[in-house]
């Protein structure tokens, strides 16, 4: 009955085998790099044909190929919805709001892997992807199909409030992994590892700082977006704006962190190392925001 | 102290600095404060400088959080049972003490807003006018030590004549969208480039919205109202606050093919002056608006005072037998001609309770955990008393007079329809605020302010170029723009950035 389950257990494998690769990529860059000049910019050295540039080379077709999976997985289950309610929103349970951040997590990747072209941060990001996904799957079977909307929920406010609100969150995914990466990277500095080891193609601290910088900077407005357009539905749907319920609450919570952030950053103390723990810190904010209020506290969202 | 050696060749630059200075130049005006008496405006400098801080900004934030977060985590708005059953009875005493069970109605967390309002309009007070200035009238003239303290700066020797070296690096600015202007020398030369000053522009449109939005929300709390009606279907409400009636024609509940809910629908008719003005159907996300009042599909239940049909047996006393069955509507006499009854349905409770003092029955709570009819009795054609017939308990007391016994063996609730009932004149206000918020972050995250400076000098082959710049944010673009600039400077003969 819902062949978008099919689609969306590849789009599974596909990330963990993209996840696979990219580790397998930073991995063989540091053997490809071993002979390398001291003090020569990392990245550059690996030779032509080596390990390391085929791996690199999977790794990114085979995660453009999980994104097209997922991508066709989400449309099929617009298709099976418009079937059972009239609605197509394929964002409207939260195994299909997770299935769309992994989505929204990998295409945000390769945007990134394209226009700086640093693989390493897909063994970061796309993992982040991948717990997404596999997070969702090991959601019970009742949570993963197309049940019809509930009177609330059957509104056209859902496209878009959903879909904003959750691409805000994979971009503070994105921040979060690009936290831990500069921590290790950091770490491996700290120990005079960082051109010899696995850290060798990652790219320069200020780089991963900046980049995690720029991650907060797409999600703090789509957040902002998303969170008013629900507190225009919710006028139109529970009678007032704002009601103080648990999930409008913590998106409000996680907006003033990310918003603290920001202006921290306008101080220079504010860059680097405890930036990148602000970026993990945040995103276990985010994930509770996403996951635990929808199963801890209960309240106006409790609809999964 | 050290950061303000490190960044002394940034405070030069003040004019656009001054944002991330904050906390040098606090530092400056704490020693100055000591040595010197205070004057009166001293004092209100240092006073704006502390409410437009990004300290303050920050721990407002944070703290804002937290109180939220506290208030996600302890129910709000409960009955003290709640509390104390899951928290203990201390527990509880501190939460009111505290207003943690209404936390976002204390006057602590109003006063955070409020603090949070004043501190992004005094940061707007402080600083947007450097910003407003800078549109106009930028600082052009720059040192060549000023360019090569900038954050990225680079010396490059070219064998060219300096007229065409500035026209090149203006050009190559230009096309990159950069506002470029030029101050010719006799000797020297020196560009400015800038792009993405709105970006900052932006930032303080967000810092205002805030305000806008406070306002809005305080002034729907202020002059607002927000009601619940339980209302029945084919009753007349009169809603005092836009002094017209609100008649509920119809309610019911549409389903899916598998049984779920698909939709509460109630039609309603707004009725003034005796005159039907406006009929609509509303749903849970669709509610009717009239005279800025609107009315929402909030909920629906059994009514607790009301039934619309009933079912009495009719037991015979002496030999237990069923003799007879009646199914009652609401307040309408039904006869049973054999047994010589009429039977008149005249109330019902969900709850029975008995109010001791005022000898009044009425219904506990809303739920359907003790149902009682009240049942008037007439019996060949002699009037009995009206005793309350419970579903749970047949047989409890014993009518006299009669024959008979009645028990009530099912009934039909009347269903009501929840309607929430909600003015607020602040959401307009709200809507504004929210807007600017929107377009503020977006553009202040989109835009970042960009400047670059050049200098040409006579040099050993022909000119030398000092050319450095700065980004507001966003560096990490601007270290790109910047190197392909100066490769291709280096390279000669393009300049196309």
């Amino acid at each position: 009955m819902f062949r978008s389950l099919f689609l969306f257990d590849v789009t599974f494998w596909l990330y963990l085998a993209a996840m696979g690769l990219y580790f397998g990529y930073i991995i063989a860059s540091r053997k490809a790099l071993q002979p390398a000049v001291a003090g020569h910019p990392a990245g550059t050295t690996a030779e032509e044909g080596s390990w390391a540039d085929t791996l690199g080379l999977l790794a990114t077709w085979v995660t453009f190929f999980g994104l097209i999976v997922n991508g066709m997985a989400l449309g099929t289950r617009a298709y099976e919805r418009m079937q059972i309610s009239g609605t197509f929103a394929p964002w409207s349970n939260q195994f299909e709001a997770m299935a769309y951040v992994s989505f929204a997590i990998i295409a945000g990747y390769l945007l990134l892997e394209l226009k700086y072209g640093i693989k390493a941060i897909g063994a970061f990001v796309v993992s982040i992807g991948f717990i997404a996904m596999g997070a969702a799957s090991l959601l019970p079977y009742r949570y993963q199909t197309a049940e019809p909307l509930v009177p609330a929920l059957n509104s056209y406010w859902i496209y878009i409030h959903v879909s904003i609100t959750l691409t805000s969150y994979a971009a503070f995914a994105m921040a979060g992994g690009l936290g831990v990466m500069y921590l290790l990277k950091e770490r491996a500095e700290r120990r005079g590892m960082a051109a010899t080891s696995v850290y060798a193609t990652f790219p320069s601290l200020e780089k991963i700082d900046e980049l995690g910088y720029k991650a907060i900077m797409v999600g703090f407005p789509l957040l902002a977006f998303g969170t008013i357009l629900g507190a225009m539905w919710a006028n139109y749907a529970w009678g007032g704006y704002w009601s103080w319920d648990p999930k409008e609450t913590w998106a409000l919570i996680v907006w003033l962190i990310y918003g603290a952030y920001i202006h921290a950053r306008m101080n220079r103390g504010w860059e680097g190392h405890r930036a990148a723990v602000y970026q993990i810190f945040g995103l276990l904010m985010v994930v509770f925001c996403f996951w635990g209020v929808n199963f801890l506290l209960s309240g106006l969202h409790a609809y999964a | 102290m050290n950061r303000l050696t490190v960044r002394a060749a940034h405070l030069y630059d003040e004019m656009f600095f001054q944002f991330q200075t904050t906390y040098e130049m606090d530092a400056i005006t704490k020693d100055t404060e000591a040595a010197k008496p205070f004057t009166f405006k001293e004092f209100g400098d240092a006073l704006l400088e502390f409410f437009s801080s990004l300290k303050l900004a920050i721990f407002l934030m944070i703290t804002l959080a937290i109180l939220s977060t506290v208030g996600t985590v302890i129910q709000q708005g409960e009955r003290p049972e709640v509390y104390i059953k899951e928290y203990g009875e201390s527990a509880y005493w501190w939460f009111v003490k505290l207003g943690f069970i209404d936390i976002y109605h204390t006057w602590y967390f109003s006063t955070i807003l409020v603090l949070l309002c004043i501190n992004s309009l005094t940061c707007f007070n402080q600083r947007f006018p450097a910003i407003w200035r800078s549109i106009r009238q930028d600082k052009v003239n720059v040192t060549a030590q000023f360019i090569q303290n900038l954050k990225r700066s680079a010396t490059v020797d070219l064998a060219a004549e300096r007229g065409t070296v500035t026209e090149d690096i203006a050009l190559a600015f230009a096309e990159r969208g950069y506002r470029v202007l030029v101050n010719k020398g006799d000797a020297e030369t020196t560009l400015y480039a800038t792009k993405g000053i709105m970006g900052r522009i932006a930032a303080h449109v967000a810092h205002l919205s805030v305000t806008v939005i406070v306002i809005g929300g305080i002034l729907g709390n202020v002059i607002g109202f927000r009601d619940f009606g339980v209302c029945l279907e084919g009753e007349t409400y009169h809603i005092p606050q836009g002094n017209f009636d609100l008649h509920v024609d119809k309610f019911w509940i549409d389903y899916y093919d598998n049984g779920a809910v698909k939709s509460y629908n109630s039609t309603l008719t707004v009725i003034e002056n005796g005159e039907s003005k406006l009929t609509k159907t509303i749903t849970v996300n669709d509610p009717l608006v009239y005279k800025g009042i609107w009315f929402y599909q909030s909920s629906y239940g059994d009514s607790w005072d009301r039934v619309e049909k009933a079912r009495v047996v009719v037991r015979d006393k002496t030999t237990d037998k069923v003799v007879g069955e009646a199914i009652l509507d609401w307040k309408k006499e039904a006869v049973l001609k054999d047994l010589g009854l009429k039977l008149l349905l005249t109330d019902f409770v969900a709850d029975f309770g008995f109010d001791a003092k005022d000898r009044r029955v009425y219904s506990k709570t809303v739920e359907h955990e003790n149902p009682a009819i009240k049942l008037a009795i007439t019996e060949r054609e002699q009037t009995l008393t009206a005793p309350w017939i419970f579903y749970n308990y047949p047989d409890l007391f014993d009518i006299q007079g009669s024959k008979y016994k009645f028990e009530l063996t099912g009934y039909l609730a009347k269903k009501f329809t929840g309607l929430q009932i909600a003015k607020d004149p602040g959401v307009l206000l709200v809507w504004i605020g929210s807007t600017l918020l929107v377009v503020g972050v977006t553009l202040s995250a989109v835009i970042y302010h960009r400047r670059v400076w050049a200098k040409v000098v006579p040099g050993r082959q022909g000119v030398t170029v000092y050319v450095g710049g700065t980004a507001y944010k966003g560096q990490i673009d601007f270290d790109r723009e910047f190197d392909r600039f100066t490769e291709r400077l280096k390279a000669r003969g393009n300049y196309t950035v």
